[in-house]
């Protein structure tokens, strides 16, 4: 009950500060992936750490993301995750989790004054490069393949943003779908350089065949870009459904990265 | 004399030619309209290769109003072709291009 109610709150507290503050321009989503792939989202490094806290467990986990643009339509890039797992009554344990490669092609894009829809369809593909047979385990030790749609309406003055993706796992997993909904809004005026700070509230979800259950997260974030290639993000997601078992559910993960233009 | 004029004509419409290439290229100050420029973030690329184009000499972009300045350096023209090119190659749209009034 006081865990929903400090969930409305946050609801609440962010709904009216952007009702209340006049912004005008923003940028990629913390937790959900965007349809634009330029500056940033181009030709970059990508880094941040979650802080995860679990019933059982705590966990820290420092993914580097490299995406790279054969054109402005076509994007490859990979990503690799260090990972630390300190679980209650056993070692903790560290190194290199599930290594993944993907690449994203525009499918559509429609330019507006101050405005542009776009999508793009999305392959990743998971190898289980981190040790499985620990426990902990650092990765799945299943190969996994995931097809997803990403969609993203952006205007100058607020960006809604949408990933739908079906994941399928080898080695026994169960299948799931992916699903990440989010919304965002500017707080300082535009202008070129940037120097920008962004809210987001995002709704990130995954709903796991096999009887399993659906994970979905409420994930408020604020974002600051300062000059042509550098941002700053943090968020925070916090469980309104868990499919784990209650000794194994998450509290919360907190977010803060960094992404850099190197192109 | 045949071969006089001639090479008279071919000089004279090698001139001609060179006068006419001169009226189409873009010079001054110049005001492009731009489709899709929604994020600041996303704009770098677009200065990028902008600044790529040979005789820009001042990128300014306003987000804000979805147009981009340029500024061409005195004496030299640029090829309007080659900066719809250059914008559509950074993933926008390019819509008019127009002369500023420098004064």
């Amino acid at each position: 009950m006081i865990l929903k109610k400090k969930k409305a709150h946050i609801l609440l507290a962010f709904i009216i500060l952007i009702i209340s503050v006049k912004g005008k321009a923003q940028g990629p989503p913390i937790f959900t992936d965007t349809p634009i792939m330029l500056g940033l989202e181009g030709r970059g490094i990508r880094t941040f750490g979650n802080i995860i806290s679990k019933e059982n467990a705590n966990a820290y986990v420092q993914p580097v993301v490299f995406p790279f643009n054969i054109s402005t339509k076509w994007q490859v890039g990979a990503m690799a995750p260090f990972i630390s797992i300190s679980p209650d009554g056993f070692d903790s344990r560290s190194g290199i989790g599930d290594v993944r490669v993907f690449t994203k092609y525009q499918i559509y894009k429609k330019d507006g004054k101050a405005k542009t829809l776009r999508g793009l369809i999305k392959l990743t593909e998971t190898f289980p490069t981190g040790n499985s047979t620990t426990n902990p385990g650092l990765g799945t030790g299943a190969y996994q393949t995931t097809l997803s749609l990403v969609n993203g309406y952006v205007t100058t003055k607020y960006g809604i943003y949408g990933e739908f993706g079906y994941n399928v796992a080898g080695n026994g997993l169960p299948d799931n779908f992916v699903y990440n909904i989010a919304v965002g809004y500017p707080l300082l005026p535009q202008k070129y350089p940037p120097n920008q700070l962004n809210l987001f509230l995002e709704l990130n979800g995954s709903y796991v065949f096999d009887q399993v259950g659906n994970n979905l997260f409420l994930s408020p974030g604020i974002q600051y870009i300062v000059g042509r290639k550098l941002l700053f993000e943090s968020g925070i997601q916090i469980p309104l459904d868990d499919s784990a078992p209650i000794d194994q559910q998450v509290n919360y993960i907190l977010r803060i990265g960094t992404r850099i233009l190197i192109f | 004399m045949e071969k006089m004029i001639l090479m008279m004509l071919i000089s004279l419409s090698a001139l001609a030619v060179k006068a006419q290439d001169t009226e189409n290229k873009l010079n001054g100050t110049l005001k492009i309209e731009i489709d899709g420029l929604s994020c600041p973030f996303c704009a770098y690329g677009l200065e990028k290769n902008l600044s790529k184009v040979e005789g820009v000499q001042t990128i300014k972009i306003d987000v804000e109003n979805a147009f981009v300045l340029l500024t061409i350096f005195e004496g030299m023209g640029v090829n309007e072709a080659t900066i719809r090119k250059n914008i559509k190659d950074a993933g926008f749209t390019p819509r008019s291009i127009t002369k500023e009034n420098d004064g």
